[in-house]
């Protein structure tokens, strides 16, 4: 609150305004139209009335000079401190009203209003205004006498207000020993009392009445010496925003940001004419700074995004800002700086060492930027034109984002460097191409670019691995684990599937991912998903069975990638949770379609399934099954007693497994062919031969398993006519049946055919494999129990490395091998995916060792 | 079949003098041009301490020019460096020789070395003076002097760095004067060193990527350069081969293997054939549940690694096409043929996969042409023949197998499996599992688990 230049001067003519404002203290302009009447204590407030009265004319002369266009926005605006004195007269008054009616709880409630108000001027550290005194000591002696009354007719007072009587005494009494020497001075000789916080004020107070609605520059002077309160001139508006009014008006727009009744739009408008006349670097900044949040506060709400002008009008601030501080290496944005005159125009010379440091962040500029651009996604309906017309801002936010990039890049502060780095990866990652390089070429075209930059001819898997390369090394966990995910995702979606398995592995997400925060999961969910689909555009049925089952399993697909609310069954959302899951919708160009991902789940079951259901031959061991959801959609359709042509994904894929069930792997490879979502995926064509090649060998298979009992011996190039193989796949196919113990058969070679050999299981000789299955499955569950009570440090299986102990039993020796080796997964843990791996491949061949 | 040669990819992960027998040997196969080999010859002396040896290249590389003086200096300066250093640590090793020493040398270390000190004022640079004489004879090629030194420095030193370190020189000397059961001694306690506690990095061992501290990742750099030396040794013991899958087939080296050095995959895949004949008896079912596993890893790595060695195991057991297998066969000779550490097992490594391929076709086929058969394992016919009879009679399909010479081909009955055989297998391991189950209930009771109780067990039955 220190004074510039003009400040020093008038000082001495502000002073008996000031004192004389304050004696009129108990009542003012607003406290006049006050709701409650006072017609009791007229009499002796008419004193102070009368001088209100005189005051309130002048006041009024003054607008009725003024132009009367604008008179609606004629507003007397002070300084915080005489808003503050005012506010707390205001309460003194309305406790005076409620005293007279004896109502104690309305003054307990202002009391407390006014003690924290008197706490907030302490903390700007100015002196107890001798009205807060005054006003304690009145109420000491209004509680002494209340007390007193009523004492002498008990039954007046209700149990509330007693209450608040006794409260209020306790309060008062603390409050006054904390004033306690105050006090004393002040009941000793009031005025002179009065006299010390003036003398102390009214250096300080200086301009604080000088501002004067948004006109106050031109009038000013004259003004300030006219009883601290100014008349307006004629001048225009034109004339209103100069560049020396700037920092004024700007505090203006800021002291009103927040207020119930300020005219946002309005404050805009002042901004941006602020904006216009700024000259310095200095004014721009600080006005721009002003203006973008002002932008971004147009909406009260959290649920509606800002409207788009707004946010275009935003996004190209901050441009202009960056471009600013960008220039200007000698003007710096901090988020901490120290206390600065928001009043006074500051330049590089001025300052210690040569910068001037503003506060502000444009980091949450940008953040928020970002959001209210997801948010207004998320609020456009996406089959519309509009949607696409908002998506083409995509360019101009990203074009900021790198900008802002290459700011903190030169000014190199880590922290907002990764957050600005995971916007733009984020932007990107899921984007084919194409795009990527649209929005790259933008950035190219800028005037500021950051240090990573996408050529023309690049590869956009560099910019995204630079990308992430340099958010790994980030302090920041969170920040980490996100680029991880967006990096695997974008392997996947170039069906790099290898390397985006492998690094989903070994980064252990798996494992940790139940604690991230949501936003975290659903970017898993969607990693996780993408995977699935790449192994499927790879041809790897298996691996994209597996990867898309735990998603695809749950039935809340959509939830889950967060792409639409879920219809919970059994609860019903309450609308805090239904609104959070609304906020966390991804907009729909980023979605992932679900009714390709459910057929691609769906078909690779089936290739999985259908082979294994044919190959079961007791009912007991049909519960086994892999992917539960297909068994289910397939029980449903063997029970439909009359099917009518397929229409949805999921009737052809029925319909498909029912035909391959049956050997008829053309039909089955016509149905799902004809499936029309393929068309969404970009190699749509090479996709569908692969499923028609894993139909023909899978068919072949199911084809084996279901007929063998019915035959003694099969000609293999019957099979390949069949099945349209090559002789060689045919056999090659068999031999691998027959080498992993699935159909007990052998080939002859010289005739070419395969030659089956059936045992007929007695039911005993099938209860007692079956009891050993269950024996062996009792004992490995066991064993995980056993493995996860004594966790991952205790290696219980693990014993001496085996090496040492091979003279041991072979069997024996082997067999802890296999122990060693579910052990060795937890133990090498830290060495990534090849421990998991190990993992893996240790089950299994201790399973392999039991069937031999 | 340069492309298959692994020496460029191995060489980074050896040590300076380790590389010498690898050139050498490329200089004998002639895959590529002498004289480039040559000048790297010359590169890798250059930078060592023997300086004749590099003067020697030099002259060979470059016929008509003078050799460089500073090769004169540096050999004075090494001989200097050498007679100093001698001095160091010759007061030492005067003390530790001397049998009244050696007799009072106890395990414990630092009991040790304050003996020392106590009673011949021996301190601990003095023994530093050791490991650095030793490196330094490693240095000019004195591998044998410099084994000694380090042992000795090993046995008193107690800075993990330096032991480590000194580990690491002493297995190089040993493989590089080819005391190969010293070095397979050698590479155990190394290999244990490395598994029990997450090592520094010795200094020379230190990838670029040394700032980043991260002691799983030290520990792969270990393990990887150790996977990389144990080659030598592996190839070169006769027990080797063994081990090797031992080793190699350890969960832990085997991660190492897949994440970052799968052109290890080559030597494991032949190490797992080589060790089908040689280890018949005892082992041959552990070997074949060896190549089981290697054949999964090589499935699984495939898109990373791939060669002849490794796609004529997965064309046999993976997609059982004899015909793409006994192609890949002959190209994998040439591979082994060429490779420095396989060369020697090539004629060994061809009569295994031979067996492999028969032994498998007879598994999947009921009548085979006995001509068939022999085109497929590239034999004449009537080789084909003697061989197939030595299969028959060797492996335990003896009992169903029958050579029908009419019509030329063999009739293979393989009766199925009772069914209580097949109960018994299954349960088999039952009891002993939960045994062990029991058994670590019980540790897991004790807090501070108990030593080694199973092992016994496993003895004992």
């Amino acid at each position: 609150m220190s004074s510039d230049d003009e400040g020093a001067p008038k000082a001495p003519a502000a002073k008996p305004a000031m004192s004389r404002f304050l004696r009129t203290a108990g009542s003012d302009s607003d406290s006049s139209d006050e709701e409650k009447s006072d017609s009791e204590e007229e009499s002796e407030v008419s004193q102070e009335e009368g001088q209100a009265e005189q005051r309130r004319s002048r006041f009024l002369r003054t607008d009725i000079d003024d132009d009367a266009s604008d008179e609606d926005v004629t507003r007397v605006v002070k300084s915080a401190r005489d808003k503050r004195l005012e506010e707390m007269e205001a309460c003194g008054k309305t406790m005076d009203n409620a005293l007279k009616i004896n109502d104690w709880v309305a003054i307990s409630n202002e009391f407390d209003r006014l003690v924290r108000m008197v706490q907030r001027q302490q903390n700007v550290s100015e002196p107890v205004p001798p009205f807060y005194i005054r006003q304690l000591v009145n109420l000491e002696s209004a509680l002494n006498t209340a007390v007193a009354k009523e004492k002498e007719a008990k039954k007046k007072m209700n149990a509330s207000n007693a209450r608040a009587l006794n409260g209020m005494r306790q309060k008062v009494k603390k409050v006054t020993k904390e004033f306690e020497a105050d006090i004393k001075r002040f009941q000793t000789d009031p005025d002179a009392f009065e006299r010390e916080y003036t003398a102390v004020v009214a250096p300080e107070a200086a301009p604080a009445p000088r501002p004067r609605a948004r006109r106050a520059a031109e009038s000013e002077e004259e003004g300030a010496e006219d009883d601290a309160f100014t008349t307006v001139g004629k001048g225009g508006k034109a004339m209103a925003f100069t560049p020396e009014s700037i920092f004024k008006n700007l505090q203006l727009v800021q002291e009103a940001r927040g207020k119930k009744n300020t005219d946002r739009q309005e404050q805009i408008r002042v901004l941006e004419k602020l904006l216009a006349v700024a000259v310095t670097s200095y004014q721009r900044i600080r006005v721009l700074l002003t203006l973008i949040s002002a932008r971004f506060d147009y909406n009260s709400s959290v649920a509606t995004h800002v409207p788009i002008d707004l946010w275009v009008n935003a996004q190209s601030e901050v441009d202009q800002l960056i471009g600013i501080i960008m220039r200007e290496p000698q003007y710096v944005i901090q988020e901490i700086t120290e206390d600065y005159d928001e009043l006074a125009e500051r330049t590089p010379e001025t300052e210690k060492d040569g910068i001037v440091r503003i506060r502000g962040s444009v980091i949450s500029f940008v953040d928020r930027l970002d959001d209210e651009f997801t948010k207004s996604l998320q609020n456009i309906d996406p089959h519309g034109t509009e949607y696409v017309d908002r998506l083409k801002d995509e360019k101009g936010l990203y074009c900021t984002i790198c900008r802002s990039q290459a700011l903190y890049e030169k000014t190199n502060s880590d922290d907002p460097l990764g957050r600005v780095i995971m916007r733009r990866l984020e932007h990107i990652y899921s984007k084919p191409d194409a795009v990527v390089h649209a929005l790259e070429s933008t950035v190219a075209a800028s005037d500021i670019k950051p240090s990573i930059v996408l050529d023309v001819e690049g590869q956009t898997s560099s910019l995204i691995h630079s990308l992430s390369i340099h958010l790994y090394k980030s302090s920041n966990s969170f920040l980490r684990t996100r680029a991880m995910l967006c990096h695997i995702y974008h392997y996947a979606l170039h069906n790099d599937f290898h390397t985006a398995r492998d690094m989903l592995l070994m980064s252990h997400l798996q494992e940790s991912i139940y604690s991230a925060d949501v936003a975290t999961q659903i970017l898993y969910n969607r990693t996780v998903v993408q995977l699935g689909l790449s192994a499927f555009r790879c041809g790897l049925i298996k691996e994209a069975q597996a990867t898309l089952q735990d998603i695809c399993a749950t039935q809340r697909v959509k939830e889950l990638l967060a792409q639409g609310v879920h219809q919970q069954r059994f609860q019903v959302l309450s609308p805090e949770q239904e609104k959070a899951e609304r906020q966390r919708q991804l907009p729909f160009h980023m979605h992932i379609n679900t009714e390709l991902l459910e057929a691609a789940f769906l078909v690779s079951s089936m290739l999985v399934e259908i082979p294994l259901l044919a190959s079961i031959d007791s009912e007991d061991q049909k519960r086994k099954a892999i992917s539960k959801p297909f068994r289910r959609l397939l029980d449903f359709a063997d029970r439909q007693i009359f099917t009518g042509p397929p229409e949805s994904t999921r009737d052809h894929i029925m319909q498909a497994s029912k035909a391959l069930q049956n050997g008829e792997w053309e039909k089955c490879r016509d149905l799902i062919q004809s499936i029309k979502i393929w068309s969404l995926m970009p190699e749509c064509n090479s996709v569908k031969e692969m499923l028609a090649k894993r139909i023909q060998e899978d068919g072949l298979r199911t084809y084996l398993f279901t007929y063998a009992p019915h035959y003694t011996t099969l000609s293999l190039s019957l099979l390949s006519r069949t099945f349209s193989l090559p002789l060689r796949t045919v056999t090659s196919i068999v031999s691998k049946m027959i080498w992993s113990e699935e159909l007990s058969a052998s080939l002859d070679q010289a005739a070419g055919v395969v030659v089956f050999h059936r045992i007929e299981l007695s039911r005993t000789q099938q209860l007692a494999l079956s009891l050993a299955d269950k024996v062996n499955n009792m004992v490995e569950q066991n064993e995980k129990t056993l493995d996860n009570k004594l966790g991952p440090a205790a290696t219980w299986n693990d014993r001496g490395d085996g090496a040492k102990g091979a003279k041991g039993g072979e069997q024996a020796a082997e067999r802890r091998r296999g122990g060693e080796r579910r052990g060795g997964g937890a133990r090498g843990g830290g060495r990534g995916r090849g421990a998991r791996f190990a993992q893996g491949l240790g089950n299994q061949m201790t399973g392999a060792q039991r069937n031999r | 079949m340069a492309e298959y040669d692994l020496t460029r990819t191995i060489i980074p992960h050896c040590d300076r003098h380790l590389v010498f027998p690898l050139l050498t040997h490329i200089v004998e196969n002639e895959l590529f041009p002498a004289e480039q080999v040559q000048k790297a010859q010359y590169e890798l002396a250059k930078e060592t301490n023997m300086v004749d040896y590099a003067v020697s290249l030099f002259e060979q590389l470059y016929p008509d020019e003078a050799v460089p003086d500073e090769f004169a200096g540096k050999r004075e300066n090494a001989l200097s460096t050498n007679e100093r250093l001698q001095q160091d640590a010759q007061a030492v090793l005067d003390v530790i020789t001397n049998p009244e020493v050696a007799q009072s040398l106890r395990q414990d270390k630092n009991q040790n070395l304050q003996y020392l000190k106590e009673h011949y004022n021996v301190t601990l640079e003095q023994i530093n003076a050791l490991y650095n004489f030793g490196q330094f004879q490693y240095s000019y090629g004195n591998y044998s002097g410099a084994a000694d030194y380090l042992y000795h420095f090993r046995v008193l030193s107690t800075d993990p760095d330096l032991t480590m370190s000194a580990h690491w020189g002493k297995l190089a000397s040993d493989i590089l004067t080819g005391k190969w059961d010293v070095a397979l001694e050698e590479l155990n306690t190394l290999r244990e060193a490395i598994d029990s506690r997450s090592p520094s990095v010795p200094q020379f061992a230190s990838a670029p990527s040394s700032s980043i501290t991260d002691p799983a990742l030290t520990q792969l750099h270990s393990r990887t350069w150790l996977l990389h030396w144990s080659l030598f040794v592996y190839f070169n013991h006769p027990e080797g081969r063994t081990l090797l899958l031992e080793t190699f087939l350890s969960p832990t080296y085997l991660n190492t293997i897949q994440t970052s050095c799968p052109w290890i995959l080559r030597y494991l895949a032949a190490a797992a054939v080589l060790s089908r004949k040689s280890s018949t008896g005892a082992l041959s079912s552990r070997v074949r549940h060896s190549i089981r596993e290697i054949v999964k890893v090589i499935q699984m790595e495939e898109y990373q690694y791939q060669d002849p060695t490794t796609n004529f195991l997965k064309e046999l057991y993976v997609e059982f096409d004899f015909e793409a297998a006994q192609k890949e066969l002959g190209r994998a000779e040439h591979v082994v043929g060429n490779d420095f550490f396989l060369t020697e097992f090539r004629d060994d490594f061809m009569d295994n996969a031979r067996y492999l391929i028969s032994e498998a076709y007879c598994r999947i086929h009921q009548r085979i042409d006995i001509a068939d058969l022999s085109e497929r394992l590239n034999l004449s016919k009537e080789d084909g023949e003697k061989w197939i009879v030595n299969l028959i009679r060797e492996t335990r399909m003896g009992a169903d197998a029958k050579i029908d010479l009419e019509k030329n081909v063999i009739e293979i009955h393989r009766p199925a499996l009772p069914v209580y055989q097949s109960i018994i297998e299954k349960t088999r391991g039952l009891a002993f599992r939960t045994q062990a189950l029991g058994a670590a209930m019980t540790r897991a009771q004790q807090a501070p688990p108990a030593t080694e109780v199973l092992p016994a067990e496993v003895e004992a039955r």
